[in-house]
């Protein structure tokens, strides 16, 4: 190799990317969203910027009997039961009525995610009787009437990971805000790359919703708590795993000894990055940081090659959304309640009017991802 | 159907050995069982309740039962559902139909899905199987290319009626299928084209050689089931409120179990509707008898593949009688 040759070329490269960072540092990064932002504190308290506090906008059953302090059957009616992730939820749930002794919860429900399924799986247990439903929806809105229905005989209703229109629930358990997800993944690729390093992003598509806010997020946060790390580019990858793979494969050549680090938007891209960083034989060099499940990220996690993954711990979540129940039922948490004591969880914040934020989300490392199937 | 025959050399009258009777009285043994199990069961409410979540299946399960027992199969009914769920959302809000036109123009893409099955069936004589498992990716592939996984909701209150609503007490589209079921019945009863379905069924050739309009009947029946299939579109979009792409999926299965419990041979020739409303209620109410005893979801589904072994088990058994 010339080695003149070479360094004349990185040298080209890098006032091209400063050119382009230049460039950047007044426009937004591709992917990201038109959507205003609010980015977290930049300590590790996670403390969260003050909300413009929302009015409460959750439904309320109809004569619910009063069972304060009594014991009370819970159903949890999950999108779809026999996978990892709801097999942690339901665990979690039944560590808090373990702990609480006064609630029975039993998982039923689809064992495909389907919507109707659902719907007959809450309708059956409204004419069975229970008081109280726990749910993640299918569907916002088909499953709306009837949890509308479950309120109108005095039934408790709490959703959790994926929420229903709120008027058809009493709370929703969010495992994650959007300004959380920015601001875990920024400190985490911080750590990993230093405050100067520079990345790079692998999405879905530019436009895809979720992936689109959480950009955003994170870069509203690194302007404000990482103002020196450098973004390079963002690269769209659909869903595809061989797609992420060759996209992360082309970041890797084109920026070289620049890239420090990858950030995989989604759980097709992390996989498919670390993969990519793993066949070049950079582990260690370049990093790589995203959101994806443990169970497709062990292999690089143990290996070492990639230190954070982010995401929320479901266990926590079903633990989480059983407490709100019980403080429900116990009058504990009304319309208007600004908190809820959850366990060893502590306090967790109301958000959006009627929403309990989990808190900030979990990092899986080798320490921990052995913990979770899923 | 030699029945009538052998009624004077047993003791037993003949409609008892019917598939029919004893699925009904298998049906009301069960019934009481669950009905002892759980007070909330045999309540009004909950069995007008479970008439409404088995509208969609039932409204296919009549063309159905005419597809097989001309011998034939249609796989395609849950991809039907899906593409014309999202063909009402979409012909709604993205060319502005008002939504009485869409509703048609739904049940019009069901017509034409169901009558391009009948068609390659006919003409090109593909085998149902196969024709009906390709639509069935076919149809399918459409519902999901058209709509992009996108749902699309908010429908004008009215529209809810047919889904959510109640006439006399008794939800909207359980009387839509009741109507349905009585004239199906009748049809495969009292009429030339009943007489037909159990002739093609029987014996396709001889049928032919009958100088029997083989192919145009059958081309009928598999235009039914499309529009058929439409119609329990349009019922669960109005009842789940929103349309998805994914609707409908494995429709086929629930289906074809109803109205081979009741009775109708999968190599076609016989079954009637009776047969089918039976086995329809029967494993929609066992489904819920069994939910509310505190039987979980996966249990129940064992129970109901285990009915219905047993159910082809009798069936058999009877054959091996009669003949």
């Amino acid at each position: 190799m010339n080695a003149r040759l070479l360094t004349s070329t990185a040298a080209t490269l890098v006032a091209l990317a400063f050119a382009a960072s230049g460039a950047n540092a007044a426009g937004k990064w591709d992917g990201a969203d038109d959507l205003p932002t609010s980015p977290l504190a930049c300590d590790a308290s996670g403390a969260a910027a003050p909300e413009a506090a929302k009015p409460y906008d959750g439904g309320q059953p109809t004569n619910p009997p009063d069972k304060a302090g009594k014991e009370i059957t819970l159903v949890d009616v999950p999108k779809l039961i026999g996978i990892g992730y709801f097999n942690a939820t339901s665990k979690g749930m039944q560590d808090a009525a373990k702990e609480l002794g006064n609630v029975k919860v039993t998982t039923d429900g689809p064992t495909e995610a389907k919507i109707d399924e659902q719907i007959k799986f809450i309708d059956n247990y409204i004419t069975r009787g229970v008081d109280g439903i726990l749910f993640a929806a299918n569907d916002p809105v088909a499953i709306a009437p009837v949890l509308k229905k479950a309120l109108s005989k005095g039934i408790h209703v709490v959703g959790y990971d994926a929420n229903s229109t709120p008027d058809a629930r009493e709370w929703f358990v969010n495992q994650a805000q959007f300004n959380g997800i920015g601001k875990a993944m920024m400190d985490s690729m911080a750590k990993e790359i230093g405050e100067d390093g520079s990345f790079a992003i692998v999405t879905s598509t530019f436009t895809t919703p979720n992936q689109a806010r959480w950009i955003a997020e994170m870069q509203a946060y690194a302007a404000k708590c990482h103002p020196k790390m450098n973004w390079l580019e963002t690269v769209e990858a659909q869903e595809d795993n061989n797609l992420s793979f060759n996209q992360a494969t082309t970041l890797i050549n084109k920026y070289g000894d620049k890239l420090k680090g990858l950030f995989g938007m989604t759980s097709v891209a992390t996989p498919a990055s670390a993969e990519a960083v793993t066949k070049a034989g950079l582990c260690g060099k370049v990093a790589v940081v995203g959101l994806a499940t443990p169970n497709a990220m062990k292999p690089y996690v143990n290996a070492g090659c990639v230190k954070s993954v982010v995401l929320w711990n479901p266990v926590d979540l079903g633990y989480a959304a059983t407490y709100v129940m019980r403080a429900v039922v116990d009058g504990k948490l009304k319309p208007g309640a600004t908190s809820v004591e959850a366990g060893k969880l502590g306090k967790l914040n109301v958000v959006n009017g009627s929403e309990i934020l989990l808190g900030p989300p979990f990092i899986y490392n080798k320490s921990n991802v052995d913990q979770f199937d899923f | 159907m030699s029945l009538a025959a052998e009624a004077p050399a047993r003791a037993i009258p003949w409609w008892l050995k019917r598939h029919e009777t004893l699925l009904a009285i298998i049906l009301v043994i069960a019934l009481a069982g669950l009905g002892a199990a759980n007070e909330r069961f045999l309540t009004v409410d909950n069995l007008l309740n479970q008439g409404r979540l088995m509208t969609e299946i039932g409204l296919i399960a009549l063309p159905m039962t005419f597809v097989i027992i001309t011998g034939g199969i249609d796989l395609s009914v849950g991809a039907v559902v899906g593409l014309c769920a999202i063909m009402l959302g979409y012909s709604w809000k993205n060319f502005g139909f008002p939504l009485p036109v869409a509703i048609v123009f739904a049940l019009a893409v069901g017509g034409v899905a169901g009558f391009v099955n009948g068609l390659v069936i006919t003409r090109i004589k593909v085998p149902p199987l196969i024709m009906t498992i390709a639509t069935l990716a076919l149809y399918r592939g459409l519902a999901e290319g058209i709509s992009q996984a996108h749902s699309v909701r908010g429908y004008p209150e009215w529209f809810y009626v047919l889904g959510q609503g109640d006439l006399f007490g008794v939800p909207t589209q359980l009387i839509v299928l009741m109507i349905l079921m009585l004239v199906a019945g009748v049809a495969l009863d009292r009429t030339t084209f009943g007489r037909t379905l159990y002739a093609i069924g029987a014996n396709e050739t001889a049928a032919r050689f009958s100088a029997l309009s083989v192919d145009r009947v059958k081309l009928v029946v598999y235009t039914l089931s499309g529009l058929a299939s439409g119609l329990a579109a349009i019922v669960l979009v109005s009842r789940v409120t929103t349309t998805r792409m994914d609707m409908g999926m494995g429709y086929e299965l629930d289906v074809i179990a109803a109205v081979v419990l009741g009775g109708t041979s999968i190599f076609g020739g016989s079954g009637t509707i009776w047969g089918t409303a039976i086995g329809l209620a029967m494993i929609q109410l066992l489904k819920n008898g069994l939910a509310l005893t505190g039987v979980k979801g996966d249990a129940t589904i064992v129970v109901i593949g285990v009915a219905l072994i047993l159910s082809v088990l009798i069936a058999s058994s009877l054959q091996r009688r009669r003949d």
